[in-house]
């Protein structure tokens, strides 16, 4: 194997074990957060969940494939650790990001949820007796 | 809740146009149109302070509960079928600072704004 193949090689293994893990987490603790957006309905929490972490797959392991290419040689294993080095690390900011967006998700649907239907959007300035029509 | 007063300026024709634009509109809490400081105001509210009626917009909720101003609009507002949303919106922590500069300005400035756009008698 040719230093690049095994950069590759590398790369392809790394990137996936952390987007796997990423992944996984997301999905055993942004359970959680689902439940309580929809209100205790597991199974749609459960559905969501799934398709959250579906799209966070696609998009991550997109990245990690469109950003496969070296685009140069590599002649010994100095190079190939730098290569290595700087694939991965961007194949984690990446990650972070999708991250951070998910829990933006999260939070953001939880958000939602914390408003009371019918609740007035200001509290009162006072309180008077109402005179009933005779 | 089921209804609020709005008690407005009627003197003010700003003020009447909204009032036509409101009847418009559906609303999921009804709205009960009396002019400030009348007899009718007074009857209604025998403990309300009427004077303050004067100055700026307000809104009583069946329950008794009082807006004043800026935060009487965004009654109107969540009365409205088309403008709940809004109202949570520009209730919100971030927008309601600004909500209150803009509703205080249109609402000191009623008469010359009516006047300019010839909303008035």
């Amino acid at each position: 194997m040719t230093f690049g193949i095994s950069t590759y090689v590398a790369y392809v293994a790394v990137s996936s074990a952390f987007t796997v893990w990423v992944g996984r987490t997301i999905y055993k603790n942004g359970r959680v957060f689902l439940i309580d957006v929809f209100h205790g309905n597991e199974n749609l929490a459960d559905s969501v969940n799934h398709l959250l972490v579906c799209g966070f797959y696609l998009i991550s392991f997109g990245y990690i494939s469109l950003a496969l290419k070296l685009g140069y040689t590599i002649f010994d294993a100095q190079e190939a650790v730098e290569a290595l080095s700087l694939k991965v690390g961007w194949v984690l900011l990446v990650l972070g990001l999708m991250h951070f967006f998910n829990l933006f998700l999260f939070t953001h649907l939880r958000g939602r949820k914390e408003r009371r239907p019918n609740e007035p959007p200001v509290g009162p300035d006072a309180f008077t007796s109402v005179q009933q029509e005779a | 809740m089921h209804a609020m007063t709005v008690l407005y300026d009627p003197d003010c024709g700003l003020c009447r146009r909204a009032h036509d634009w409101l009847a418009e509109q559906t609303k999921l809490i009804e709205l009960i149109f009396i002019p400030c400081a009348s007899k009718e105001a007074r009857k209604r509210f025998p403990q309300l302070n009427h004077d303050l009626t004067k100055r700026d917009l307000t809104v009583v909720a069946d329950n008794g509960a009082v807006y004043y101003g800026p935060k009487a609009w965004l009654m109107v507002l969540w009365a409205l079928t088309r403008y709940r949303e809004w109202a949570y919106r520009l209730a919100k922590p971030e927008l309601l600072p600004t909500t209150r500069r803009v509703v205080s300005l249109i609402s000191q400035h009623r008469y010359q704004i009516g006047r300019v756009a010839g909303f008035s008698k």
